[in-house]
């Protein structure tokens, strides 16, 4: 069930009215038993995959807290195995597979280990690494293990980011699946107010952009490098609105309920450099690698090289968490990368300013980091984007030498595609700079409030593309 | 906080939210009509074509089918030779579900003395690109109620989203402006319907040796039928012609001969040029692999005209 559809519209509303119909204490039981549905409205026989996350890591809670010492530890790691080895099978298993055998075939050898045919259970690496968080910090002692079986399914599960996260912290959601909420207008209206936004850009900015991305990536020796340029900028904007839209329907169908969820993006477009953009793009991935790996290795109290090391690291790892391709191990590696080289030319970066004059003229300083931040995600999306490295490269190499007219299949879609873009860049342009000023969505009065989101409605049914099909996160 | 404070909170979200759908419905109505005026108004272009296709044609010569149809078939030809006014209703990017839907638009008003279907490799595969195209159709919905059972294919949830005016309308506001401007008349004009392309396939001959297992979609196939049956019970002359294309192939395709099979159980005549060693020998009569240039349209429309006559 997509949050797109009109299929999830009817189950929120069913949801939601019945969350504030039924007494506080049985509403654990309504979203229990609607994020089953919710979950099993994909591939039904993975809830029980889901099921075995739940009850390994409710226990592993348990024995955690009732455990001291090296039995401690060991009750932590058997969970941690357990996780990470229902993601080997399911997301990695074929993919080591492969490499193994194009290994073993280079010594004239041939692999006896079948490959799985199996689909990748929806939102896997989002609920393991959510339920890993639980364990840690019942391990660190920074959360008590929750005894509700029920409550605790549920803080695995809860619908609007069982699929796509945000990556939720136990200490966070725990607690507010127990505090009672009421129906308040201003924090209803709110969390609707976000679903829509989300819902816009998913509509007519991300799924509008992936006609044009895909009709070019998916053919890209038939394009030239102008042509390439334009589709990956367009990619990056396709994937930023599509996983924040995601997220913001997320974030917003929690509100409405009175469950605050963490925030996952923070106009990433607009950082000044690669270590800002990652305190902005998927916040709740990036704090995850911050708080549980990169802090784990030693973060930057170690040597610099192993500082560098760590980094380096948490990025691949990152990579690899996306997908079980290469592509995305190159992504990770690259954004590492571009980590490491800007500290260490942090130094001769700031004299070569100094001395072309750009400290004294603050905002083409900041715009220019601002575009150069850009055109370094956006040239790292490449490969996230790609099919294949291969195909990357292939990219990589025409937009390097190759030129000529853009490829137009259709003027109105483009003309649609910048109409979106524009929209988007002045809200969050205006978010960015003039906090609080020119308010439409938060303005004062309702009639304003009200034909703001009439004009997404309206722009929805004009421009929206209603056979966009799935969010790209959920591959994931 | 206490029982009064909450109802009333839940009062005024209830009355804000009433009084929110009847603005948006206004804007939509407003919005939403204005485009369907501008619709149906528009004098060139694709959007027309179809419109002309349903609502006004009475040729005596029907072509329905894809982009190869429209590319296809040239209606001079048609014309002089069969003395029979003839009008291309082929449309790019649509398949077996709108030509049925255009179908039963057109019989709604008259019966034409031939029509022909033009038949396309893959055509009962099953994919939701075919369904997902109906929203070609959705202007009509309203107005044709004999179409609408075939668009309501398109999703389960298609008559709650007509409820809106402007949903009909999505992504097609530019060129409703532009077919009401006259540009395409004067960019890329038709002849009956028909548009020619000029260019010619310089590249070689596409080898497709591999015979591609797809699944077959049931509804497409009912879809197929119900096409045959309604000409049949109009009395309309028949003919399913697999146009020809310029991809050399040890195999036949699925669909042709599960198209050929259900044609010959109704008596319908199948014509099979996707193989005719006239075109796949000579790539001057190809725009791409998939479609004939205007001098391939002459040739294949003349040789088809000997076979009707022939029949």
């Amino acid at each position: 069930m997509l949050f797109n559809s009109l299929d999830f519209l009817i189950f929120f509303i069913i949801v939601t009215t019945l969350y504030f119909v039924i007494p506080h204490n049985k509403r654990w039981i309504l979203l229990l038993i609607s994020s089953c549905y919710f979950y099993m409205a994909f591939v039904p026989i993975y809830i029980l995959i889901l099921g075995f996350t739940i009850v390994i890591d409710y226990f592993a809670g348990i024995l955690i807290e009732n455990s001291e010492g090296k039995r401690r530890k060991l009750f932590l790691i058997l969970s941690l195995i357990a996780n990470i080895g229902v993601l080997a099978v399911f997301k990695y298993h074929n993919f080591l597979n492969e490499n193994l055998t194009f290994l073993m075939h280079g010594f004239g050898l041939s692999n006896p280990i079948p490959y799985l045919s199996i689909i990748l259970p929806i939102g896997l690496s989002f609920y393991t690494f959510q339920a890993m968080s639980y364990t840690i910090e019942v391990y660190r002692g920074n959360q008590k293990a929750e005894r509700h079986f029920g409550i605790f399914s549920l803080y695995i599960m809860f619908y609007p980011l069982l699929l796509a996260g945000p990556i939720e912290r136990p200490y966070n959601l725990l607690p507010q699946l127990r505090i009672k909420q009421d129906f308040e207008y201003t924090r209803v209206v709110e969390g609707l107010r976000l679903m829509l936004w989300g819902l816009f850009k998913k509509l007519v900015i991300a799924d509008r952009l992936a006609i044009y991305v895909n009709a070019v990536y998916n053919n890209y020796e038939a394009h030239n490098g102008t042509t390439l340029i334009l589709a990956s900028i367009f990619f990056t904007f396709q994937i930023y609105c599509d996983f924040s839209g995601y997220s913001d329907m997320a974030i917003g169908a929690a509100k409405v309920m009175g469950i605050k969820l963490m925030n996952n993006f923070n106009r990433p477009y607009f950082s000044r450099s690669m270590s800002e953009f990652w305190k902005r793009w998927h916040i709740s991935l990036s704090s995850w690698f911050r708080d549980y790996v990169y802090i784990t290795l030693g973060g930057n109290r170690v040597s610099i090289p192993r500082w560098y090391l760590n980094l380096f690291i948490v990025f691949l790892i990152s990579g690899l968490w996306h997908g079980a391709n290469w592509t995305y191990v190159i992504w990770g590696a690259l954004n590492g990368f571009y980590l490491i080289f800007a500290i260490i030319s942090q130094g001769f970066r700031n004299k070569a300013k100094r001395l072309v004059g750009l400290d004294k003229l603050p905002w083409l300083n900041n715009l220019l980091e601002v575009m150069i931040t850009f055109a370094l995600s956006s040239f790292a999306w490449i490969f996230f984007r790609a099919n294949h490295v291969t195909d990357a490269f292939g990219i990589i190499k025409k937009i390097a030498t190759s030129r000529g007219s853009l490829f137009i299949e259709s003027p109105s879609m483009m003309i649609y595609s910048f109409l979106g873009l524009f929209i988007l860049f002045l809200v969050e342009f205006k978010k960015e700079y003039y906090k609080g000023k020119f308010s439409f969505f938060n303005n004062e009065k309702w009639i304003i409030r009200a034909l703001s989101c009439c004009f997404l409605i309206i722009t929805i049914l004009l421009f929206g593309v209603f056979d966009g099909g799935q969010f790209i996160y959920f591959q994931f | 906080m206490n029982k009064t404070i909450r109802k009333n909170q839940i009062k005024l979200f209830l009355l804000r939210l009433l009084a929110f759908f009847i603005i948006v419905f206004l804007f939509d109505y407003s919005i939403g009509s204005l485009l369907r005026h501008f619709y149906f108004k528009q004098e060139s272009g694709l959007q027309y074509r179809t419109t002309y296709a349903i609502e006004k044609t009475n040729a005596d010569i029907l072509v329905f089918g894809s982009s190869r149809a429209n590319h296809h078939y040239r209606p001079n030809v048609f014309e002089n030779r069969m003395k029979l006014s003839f009008y291309n209703a082929g449309r790019d990017g649509n398949f077996m579900f709108y030509h049925l839907a255009v179908l039963k638009g057109v019989l709604n008003r008259y019966s034409p003395k031939i029509v022909i279907l033009d038949f396309v490799a893959e055509e009962f595969a099953q994919n939701q690109y075919s369904y997902d195209r109906l929203s070609s159709l959705l202007p009509y919905y309203k107005s044709h109620p004999e179409m609408r059972s075939i668009i309501n294919l398109k999703s389960k949830y298609e008559k709650i989203k007509l409820l809106s005016q402007i949903y009909p309308y999505n992504s097609l506001m530019l060129t409703i402006a532009v077919g009401n401007s006259g540009v395409n008349k004067k960019r890329k004009s038709d002849i009956q319907g028909y548009v020619p392309i000029t260019k010619v396939w310089n590249g070689p001959i596409q080898v497709d040796n591999i015979s591609s297992y797809y699944q077959i979609d049931s509804i497409k196939v009912k879809a197929y039928e119900a096409f045959i049956q309604d000409c049949v019970q109009a009395n309309v002359a028949l003919y399913i012609v697999c146009s020809p294309y310029y991809i050399k192939s040890d195999h036949v395709d699925y669909s042709i001969i599960l198209g050929q099979n259900i044609a010959e159980s109704y008596g319908i005549k199948f014509i099979d040029y996707s193989k005719d060693t006239i075109f796949t020998n000579n790539s001057a009569l190809f725009a791409d692999v998939g479609h004939l240039n205007d001098n391939g349209a002459e040739v294949f429309s003349n040789m088809l005209i000997d076979q009707i006559n022939t029949h």
